[in-house]
């Protein structure tokens, strides 16, 4: 019971730490911090519009990835494996 | 692909169409603040000889005059224009300019062509072209050159 309520707390811990990502890389690099961001140029395309268009996606995949790795770990180590 | 991997990859649409509500709320939230842009001419001023170009980024403002009616032209749609001649003394006489077929075009008859008609003439004007989300702003001078 109390190996179940771990597990639980560490995914959720998982699910916030990538909806904080989720959250900085779409609105924070792209939308809040899109003027400054702008100033710098990434192969001829500006940062802040990079991010807005591209750069978000990108990173939504890797945290995809990230989090289904983590989870993986999770299932092994509270051997939850289904 | 495990089945947190499947369950990640079915929850990320659901998140980017939150985010692309949620940009779009924010970006008309932002884009509804009032602002106020100054507009520069570009070259010489000259709208007697409808050569008269006021600028702001991608934005443009032709401004001439043909027969006692001047004439706002700009890039993107106004809300309103409103033209104003300003004396030596600094009073203003506005002109508010009437739509003309669409929000880019914009007109009125006004005492310029009688005051600036000859060669060498010069008078000083303001514009205010108001557009959603703001105003452009501008204090000129138009000079006759021929």
């Amino acid at each position: 019971m109390e190996n179940k309520e771990t597990y639980w707390s560490e995914n959720l811990r998982l699910i916030f730490i990538c909806l904080a990502i989720w959250f900085a890389v779409s609105f924070g690099l792209g939308l809040l911090l899109v003027e400054p961001l702008n100033a710098i140029r990434l192969g001829g395309y500006k940062l802040g519009f990079w991010f807005a268009q591209q750069g978000s996606i990108y990173s939504f995949l890797v945290l995809i990835f990230w989090y289904g790795a983590k989870m993986n770990k999770l299932d092994k180590k509270y051997h939850a494996e289904g | 692909m495990n089945r947190h991997l499947k369950m990640a990859f079915m929850v990320a649409p659901f998140l980017g169409i939150l985010g692309f509500i949620g940009a779009d709320y924010y970006s008309e939230n932002q884009a509804a603040k009032n602002k106020i842009i100054q507009l520069v001419p570009e070259g010489h001023c000259d709208i007697i000889n409808q050569s008269c170009v006021l600028k702001s980024g991608e934005f443009k403002v032709n401004i001439s005059d043909e027969a006692g009616v001047t004439e706002v032209n700009s890039t993107f749609p106004l809300d309103s224009a409103t033209l104003f001649l300003v004396n030596q003394s600094d009073q203003m006489t506005p002109y508010p300019l009437g739509m003309q077929k669409s929000p880019y075009y914009w007109r009125s008859p006004t005492e310029l062509r009688s005051l600036v008609g000859e060669k060498g003439a010069s008078y000083k004007l303001r514009l205010i072209a108001k557009i959603k989300g703001g105003q452009y702003i501008s204090e000129f001078y138009t000079q006759t050159t021929k």
